[in-house]
């Protein structure tokens, strides 16, 4: 079976200017991501694993280089455009989860598929809240909830989208181990049964020796880890 | 439910909305208020000018109109009327007021109406006609003065007329909407059997003219050559009188404060949008990441900010309305007519301010944030720069253009603008030279003292700008008190309390022994008895007046009517001289006047006396109680220059409560003396300047309220900061006591700054309007450089550390999850 490519990445830099001057963070990144491959991305802390994810998600722009999704090429395509795609494929869970303060956990779930016009959007959100084991938080506010439970509120509104990617930036970072193994189980439930290409930053060796590949960042270039 | 409406119930939920939802119904209810409220009392003086005239054009004349006159007017086709006005006593049985009268011709009015009802202080009818023989209209307050009813009999002079309406206002007899004096009106053909127009009483006789430009304009050019000093042509927008002066400047401190209040919505407006930016940055952010798109995001704000907009406005639109009604109730008492209705055109003002503030201070931010990517808001070491230059450039030029627009012109705008641009560099220049003198004086975060100073040096610019907003306000209450207090201390006259309440006037040298006599009887202190001759400054060195003051406009009081002129041996009481020689055989002037008019010792005037001319130079110049009630006089004359002229003699006296019917039945003996009785004139001007800073202090309350919300907003918004701030200090042991310490330290000393440079700030604006829009004497107040600092320190400290209280009680822990 040929599995059409989810992701390329060629010849990606990116440069940001800080107060101490010009950093550039990644460094010349050429990659491919097959449709629903699970891909874990490791590497030092502050080795630029975080942005490479955002630029993957097109939640910025990268400095040079192309990063096609689906064969589009962001690079070229307007913030609208890439909004669209994102509301298409993208789920996103940030390192450091990004709930909305101002909503509780159900409402924060709720948003993807209210953005899309979808009526049945809190009947989904208490499903997914759920299936993470937070039935019990549903109309807790972010401040109220602990690391873990927001980290798992976030996973769920990543899922809410229902993407073809996941984007999961450092997923169980602040599970125990419990909840680690629940919110595993899950991404890979769903990159099993709907075919989801899964891309995750993780420190954590075990969950990335279950993905199909390991990229490991290092000095702002991505190279594959043979097993 | 739409999403955006979901979305934003929830932000309700979360009060970020309320902020900025109270900074709009703050702003629109207070430039509704007081622009509805300005725009009343504007009409009302318009209404009153048009039918100030009671006619297109009027000529005024200290003697009779002469025939040749009104024959050349109706050669022209131009209708007419005649008006003849003086001040006499009116009799009815034992009561006796002294009243303003005007007799008039049956064509009168020729523009306007009269007013007038069958019920005592009614509302009033129209009535286009005037009395008929043998009738007198009086006003209500006369008619209850005088203690008469519909059907009653007066006396004026010999003749005895029947009251047949009350009168409510006569088209041509007031330049203001106050109603202080006595009224009556009278037909013209009554007028010569009263014989109370003797030589030397003051009248004023009028020619009124109607009818289409050509004609009027015709007539202009065929009477003004032959006019003489005492004669003058009006147009409806002269406003002639200076009893205008005193509404013209409350009018002025209304517009004024409107514009601050503009000012100050516009401020409140900018901090409280800045803050809603803010708190939206992650739900932008967040948002786009699950696939919003910009035009949608761009859709659902617009859609929240105008659902806001419509409630915010709609709100402080109700409430402005409400607010100006009870201002305006608040002077119903001494309006002669009620106000006129407020146009409800005049609510774009306020919706204006709302929507433009709204527009410049929002959608920029917001668009701007819905167009750069998710990252850079989200990742933890992004700073968003929203302070862009174009921003503030929009805010400011729609804040600008809104000022124009309230005051109808530039002038006002610019000075502000000039001033608050000076105050932001003056801000800049002492706020960052003492917050780094501060900073090096201190070292160590040992205690409070150190760690608050140097606070305020390490979060200089949000500390600069809030210096300036705290400034601001500060000033801008500080020149309101110091406005306040100068208009109305100009208004107040304190009185010694047997100071003379009474004047008599027209008083005949044949009457004045046997006046003597019944005073005396009655035990009543009198002044000394003055002749009084009456004569017009008609030239000053030579120069015609007329030629000097072409246009009758900024004309000093010296040359503008007939005056009263006397002689006398001794300065009077009350009297000072500042320069030369009171008993040299010349003009003694009064200094103001005499400044007025530029004039010094040795200036030479030509005075017209009964159509006899004498010159004489200046050779003293005194100053005058004017409070004391003596009888005072701009010019003082040589008795050598007087003697030959018929004179009537003018005193004044204080008469207690129990002396006035005994004394006034004394009078009735002689009706042709004039009473003129100050104490209920100086009462009613009284209750009136009372009613007047009430209203003027209700819209102090409303600008201040409207400041202490941007004191709030201002402090909140650098509170997230201040917050985790003393949250950490206290996870690292401080003690809540150090960390108050250390709040207090930098809102006391933000306080005391902006205290200081608002009183600089103030002293220099009031200067400024002192002297140029209110054509006041510049004065200096003390008082506001103590309030200044000590408001700033006490106002700023409180509301600080209210907004902060929950940095000192909450364990810290709470705080940094909250962040
Ligand atoms: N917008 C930015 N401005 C300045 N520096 C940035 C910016 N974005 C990223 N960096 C810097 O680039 C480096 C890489 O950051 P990134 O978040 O990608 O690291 P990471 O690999 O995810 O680290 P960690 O494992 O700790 O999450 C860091 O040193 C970070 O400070
Ligand atoms: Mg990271």
């Amino acid at each position: 079976m040929t599995r059409s490519t989810a992701i390329k990445v060629s010849n990606l830099t990116h440069t940001v200017t800080s107060n101490t001057g010009d950093l550039t963070i990644l460094k010349g990144i050429n990659m491919e991501i097959k449709e629903s491959e699970s891909v874990a991305i490791v590497g030092a802390s502050g080795s630029g694993k975080s942005t490479l994810l955002g630029l993957l998600a097109g939640l910025d722009v990268n400095t040079s280089g192309d990063i096609f999704l689906y064969d589009q090429a962001f690079s070229s395509q307007t913030e609208e455009q890439r909004a669209l795609a994102r509301g298409q494929y993208v789920g996103f869970v940030f390192q450091s989860f990004h709930l909305l303060p101002s909503l509780q956990a159900i409402e924060n779930v709720m948003l993807p598929a209210e953005l899309k016009g979808d009526k049945s959007a809190r009947q989904k959100a208490e499903l997914l809240l759920d299936k993470v084991g937070l039935s019990h938080r549903l109309t807790h506010y972010p401040n109220q909830l602990s690391g873990g439970e927001q980290q798992r509120v976030a996973i769920a509104r990543a899922f809410a989208s229902n993407p073809k990617i996941l984007f999961a930036d450092e997923p169980t970072g602040n599970l125990d181990e419990e909840n680690g193994q629940l919110i595993i189980k899950l991404l890979f439930e769903l990159n099993q049964s709907e075919g989801t290409t899964l891309v995750m930053v993780t420190h954590d060796n075990e969950l990335a020796k279950m993905c199909d590949r390991q990229l490991v960042m290092s000095a702002g270039q991505l190279t594959e880890r043979t097993l | 439910m739409n999403f955006t409406f979901r979305l934003m119930l929830r932000d309700i939920r979360s009060g970020d909305l309320l902020t900025l939802l109270f900074a709009l119904i703050i702003s629109v209810s207070t430039v509704t208020s007081i622009g509805l409220f300005i725009d009343r009392l504007q009409l009302s003086f318009e209404q009153e000018s048009a039918n100030l005239l009671a006619a297109d054009r009027l000529v005024r004349s200290d003697d009779t109109i002469a025939k040749d006159w009104e024959d050349k007017a109706s050669e022209l086709t131009l209708k007419t009327a005649q008006r003849t006005s003086f001040t006499t006593m009116l009799f009815a049985g034992d009561s006796l007021q002294l009243s303003q009268i005007s007799a008039v011709t049956n064509s009168y009015p020729l523009k306007g109406t009269f007013l007038v009802d069958d019920e005592l202080f009614g509302v009033g009818r129209k009535s286009t006609s005037s009395p008929e023989k043998g009738n007198i209209w009086v006003s209500s307050r006369l008619a209850s003065l005088l203690n008469i009813q519909l059907g009653d009999k007066v006396e004026v002079g010999d003749a005895t007329l029947t009251v047949s309406k009350y009168l409510v206002r006569d088209p041509g007899s007031s330049s203001s909407a106050f109603a202080i004096s006595p009224r009556a009106v009278m037909s013209m053909d009554d007028l010569e059997s009263t014989h109370v127009i003797i030589p030397g009483s003051r009248v004023r006789y009028s020619l009124l003219l109607a009818g289409d430009k050509d004609a009027l304009q015709a007539y202009q050019n065929w009477l003004e050559p032959q006019l003489n000093e005492g004669q003058r042509w009006q147009t409806p927008t002269q406003r002639g009188e200076r009893i205008g002066d005193t509404i013209g400047r409350a009018e002025s401190f209304l517009l004024l404060a409107g514009t601050l209040a503009v000012v100050m919505s516009g401020v409140a407006m900018a901090l409280a949008s800045a803050r809603f930016v803010k708190r939206h940055l992650m739900q932008v952010a967040i948002l786009k990441t699950l696939g919003a798109t910009p035009p949608l995001l761009r859709r659902i704000f617009f859609q929240q900010l105008f659902a806001l907009f419509v409630v915010g406005a709609g709100l402080g639109l109700a409430i402005g309305w409400g607010l100006q009604e009870v201002i305006a109730s608040l002077l119903s008492g001494l309006m002669s007519t009620a106000l006129p209705e407020p146009s409800f055109a005049r609510l774009w003002l306020g919706a204006a301010t709302g929507l433009i503030s709204m527009l410049v201070f929002c959608l920029p931010l917001m668009s701007h944030l819905i167009k750069i990517s998710p990252l850079s808001v989200l990742q933890p070491n992004a700073k968003v720069e929203l302070n862009s230059l174009f921003i503030y450039l929009v805010g400011f030029v729609g804040m600008y253009a809104l000022m124009c627009v309230y005051t109808k012109g530039f002038l006002l705008p610019s000075i502000m603008t000039a001033a608050i641009a000076g105050i932001a560099l003056l801000v800049a220049a002492i706020g960052w030279l003492a917050f780094k003198l501060g900073r090096s004086l201190t070292s160590g975060a040992t205690s409070g003292w150190q760690i608050g100073l140097a606070a305020l040096y390490r979060r200089l610019i949000p500390n600069l700008f809030q210096l300036l907003v705290f400034t601001l306000i500060i000033m801008l209450g500080l020149i309101l008190i110091g406005i306040k207090s100068s208009l109305i201390s100009d208004w107040q006259q304190q009185l010694p309390e047997d100071a003379p309440n009474h004047y008599l006037f027209n008083v005949q040298a044949d009457q004045v022994d046997a006046i003597n006599d019944q005073t005396a009887q009655l035990g009543v202190k009198r002044s000394d008895w003055y002749p009084m001759v009456r004569g017009r400054v008609t030239a000053v060195n030579d120069e015609s007046v007329q030629f000097l003051y072409p246009e009758e406009r900024g004309e000093p009081e010296l040359y503008e009517r007939e005056l009263n002129l006397t002689w006398s041996d001794n300065l009077g009481k009350g009297n000072e001289l500042v320069e030369g020689d009171f008993s040299a055989e010349g003009l003694s002037v009064e200094q103001k006047a005499a400044k007025e008019a530029n004039l010094s010792i040795g200036d030479e005037l030509t005075i017209n006396i009964g159509g006899n001319i004498v010159t004489l130079p200046i050779t003293s110049i005194r100053t005058v109680d004017w409070g004391s009630m003596q009888p005072n006089f701009y010019l003082i004359l040589p008795k050598s220059a007087l003697e030959n002229y018929p004179a009537n003699f003018v005193s004044s006296l204080f008469i207690g409560g129990d002396d006035a019917q005994p004394f006034y039945k004394a009078m009735s003996s002689f009706p042709t003396v004039s009473i003129l009785n100050v104490g209920d004139v100086l009462k009613q001007i009284q209750t009136i300047i009372g009613q007047l800073s009430q209203a003027i202090q209700l819209v102090l309350l409303c600008i201040l309220s409207a400041g202490a919300l941007v004191l709030l907003a201002s402090v909140r918004s650098t509170l997230e900061e201040r917050l985790e701030e003393g949250a950490l200090l206290r996870v690292l042991g401080a003690r809540s006591a150090l960390v108050r310490q250390a709040l207090l330290v930098e809102f006391g000393a933000l306080g005391i700054f902006s205290g200081l440079i608002a009183a600089i700030g103030a002293e220099s604006c009031l200067y400024g309007l002192q002297v140029f829009v209110f054509n006041a004497q510049a004065s200096f107040h003390p008082l506001l450089w103590l309030i200044g600092p000590v408001i700033g320190v006490f106002v700023i400290s409180t509301i600080g550390v209210f907004a902060s209280r929950t940095v000192l009680k909450v364990p810290p822990m709470h705080l940094l999850r909250d962040l």
